[in-house]
């Protein structure tokens, strides 16, 4: 049970692949791939350009339907399920995300509530709730009738995330949620997405940077040719040895004196 | 489901008094909300985007006034307050017979056409993400032309010309799908493919006339310019019942239609069935082109100027439908009166006025759009 006094909060849901297949035509990306996502966290897929992490996302999301196995949302297969009713408990932030020229960031977030209207129910208190909230969360009252246009590369990544936050689904799953963005900007982002798990969100995000994985998440998948080489809490699985498997380079790993994740020094290419 | 608990008492309290409009506390910028209660005691709501419907009605005020000044110039000139006395059947014969026989009902073709255009432009427009993915541009006019034209000159099966159109549309549009693809309407690829196939069917066309005597290639010339003058009736008849069918159907389908104006992966993460809901709205570009090609033959420009106003004018909350079919309706009036009243007494058919009008502007945009991918 949840009640809009709280959008960021609600009630888990579990997510997890069975024997997963994703394949483009004839071209297999992933085979018999397993993974339960752990409830309530946040999750990192990782791993080298092209090892599947993005067709992986889409799959967990029904953007790809699977060539063998299943995705399975709190145990039920999810392309059983009416497009409506999966928007409602998973919400997903592709990298390409386009918008209508000349739309407002109040206007994006309330597309987020679209699965929960109809043709006869455009708008209730529900909704403005959620919808406030979302904003509030991403911290974009300032902005709400700015146009997407006029934003920051930050600020318009936090209200497309707020549109996913205004969809007020247990899931999360974000594609690469800070590629294109300085350093600043990539940290106001992952600590948005630290305070929605907070509020018992489970979120998904497909990373580049393995730092910044690290740093903010609390399970980490890596992944390497289209299967999973390592799962677990990044302090306990990331090693030099799957670095050189993931990248193909030599490090030295040093625990962050702040935080204890794990951060990369001396990067070299590995010798061989 | 969730509970709503605080807002539950709100919406009943509001709902006790029956429809209610909601001021800005309650509704978002720009909207007035509508609510009241169902039968069930469920909560309904429309949002009516003020922008929007003040769109709809600067273009309906529009379209009136250049439908008076359709039904009075001419070669005969009906002075509007003589209009009034005409249309409830007094007034001079001569100016009767003018304006209740040959102005009215072409006036209605004009507006029926017009908006039937404009209306699958806009939705093509949608579908593709692209102002130039109109049914004009991309050949499906010069396919159901092609048709027609074949039906007229003798050339196969003798079928109307309306369902001959929407034999030629149908199969303009699967072969420019074939040809691109598993991309679909996307990009300019597939607009380039939609040129090449209107080319093919436009000189299909003109081998068809080239063949033929001089008569029948006079009596199948109105299909090669698009024209209002002279339709079949039967044609008229299948357009006038499409039509309101059509825009029904495409308000059925608008909410989808804004939420499929972002990238796919949004639209299909925001809940919409996407390549359903685009077989749908292509299928009702497709039948709309069709229609409005069997009666007034491919009439350039309408569907890309037509939204295109549409758009300026509304917000871009929503598509614009109604406005689409308003402004292409507007167009195509203004145009038939200019190409009816310029030269007279020789009279311009209306497709050649709305190219005139329109190429400048399609070049304005080819300009603009390769100026800001650079």
């Amino acid at each position: 049970m949840s009640t809009p006094s709280d959008a960021l909060g609600d009630e888990a849901a579990g997510l997890e692949a069975s024997d997963l297949g994703l394949a483009y035509g004839k071209h297999t990306i992933i085979e018999a791939l397993n993974l339960s996502l752990p409830q309530g966290q946040v999750t990192a897929i990782v791993g080298p350009n092209g090892c599947g992490k993005s067709t992986l996302l889409a799959g967990l999301a029904r953007l790809h339907t699977p060539s063998q196995g299943h995705v399975l949302l709190d145990g039920q297969d999810i392309q059983r399920l009416p497009s409506r009713a999966l928007a409602t408990r998973l919400a997903l932030l592709p990298q390409e995300t386009h918008a209508p020229e000349g739309l407002t960031v109040s206007e994006l977030i309330r597309f987020g509530r679209q699965p929960h209207q109809g043709w006869l129910r455009q708008w209730s208190e529900e909704d403005q709730c959620v919808v406030a909230q979302a904003m509030e969360a991403a911290d974009l009252q300032g902005l709400a009738d700015r146009s997407l246009d006029a934003l920051s590369g930050g600020q318009r990544q936090r209200a497309w995330i707020a549109m996913t936050i205004a969809q007020h689904t247990p899931l999360l799953l974000l594609d690469e949620p800070t590629s294109a963005l300085d350093l600043g900007h990539q940290i106001e982002v992952f600590e948005l997405i630290r305070r929605l798990a907070a509020k018992g969100r489970t979120v998904v995000m497909v990373v580049h940077d393995l730092a910044s994985a690290c740093r903010y998440a609390d399970y980490l998948v890596a992944m390497h040719e289209g299967a999973i080489i390592a799962e677990g809490d990044p302090r306990d699985i990331v090693t030099p040895t799957l670095v050189r498997q993931l990248y193909g380079i030599d490090c030295t790993l040093i625990p962050d004196p702040e935080t204890g994740s794990p951060l990369l020094a001396g990067i070299r290419r590995a010798s061989s | 489901m969730n509970s709503y608990s605080s807002s539950d008492v709100a919406m009943k309290r509001s709902a006790d008094r029956g429809p209610t409009l909601h001021g800005p506390a309650h509704a978002p910028n720009g909207t007035w909300c509508l609510a009241w209660s169902g039968n069930g005691g469920q909560q309904h709501s429309l949002l009516i985007d003020r922008r929007g419907l003040a769109a709809n009605l600067l273009l309906a005020l529009g379209l009136m006034a250049s439908s008076l000044a359709y039904l009075s110039l001419g070669s005969l000139t009906v002075a509007p307050w003589e209009l009034i006395d005409v249309l409830a059947g007094g007034g001079d014969p001569v100016a009767s017979f003018m304006v209740q026989e040959l102005r009215l009902p072409r006036l209605a073709i004009a507006c029926l056409t017009g908006a039937a255009f404009a209306l699958s432009g806009c939705l093509m427009q949608t579908l593709a993400r692209n102002r130039l993915a109109t049914p004009g541009i991309i050949g499906i006019d010069n396919g159901a032309t092609a048709f027609a034209v074949a039906s007229v000159v003798g050339i196969g099966v003798v079928i109307a010309p309306p369902a001959m159109a929407l034999a030629g549309a149908a199969t303009a549009t699967a072969l420019t799908f074939g040809l691109v693809g598993g991309g679909g309407a996307r990009g300019y690829r597939f607009i380039v493919a939609g040129i090449g196939v209107g080319a093919v069917f436009g000189a299909i066309t003109q081998l068809l006339l080239a063949r033929v005597s001089i008569d029948v290639a006079n009596s199948a010339y109105p299909w090669t310019v698009g024209t209002l003058n002279a339709r079949p009736s039967n044609a008229v008849a299948a357009l006038a019942l499409g039509l309101p069918l059509g825009l029904l159907a495409a308000l059925g389908l608008s909410r989808a239609l804004a939420v499929m104006r972002f990238s796919e992966s949004v639209a299909k993460g925001l809940g919409q069935p996407v390549n359903r809901r685009r077989h749908q709205a292509l299928i009702l570009a497709v039948i709309l082109t069709a229609l409005a090609v069997a009666v007034a033959g491919p009439v350039g420009m309408v569907g890309l100027i037509g939204p295109e106003i549409a758009r300026y004018l509304s917000s871009s909350r929503s598509v614009p439908i109604v406005a689409s079919a308003l402004a292409g309706a507007l167009v195509m009036v203004l145009s038939d009166l200019v190409g009816r009243t310029l030269f007279t007494p020789i009279e311009v058919p209306v497709g050649i006025v709305t190219s005139v009008v329109g190429a400048p502007y399609l070049l304005w945009i080819l300009l603009r759009t390769s100026r800001s991918l650079a």
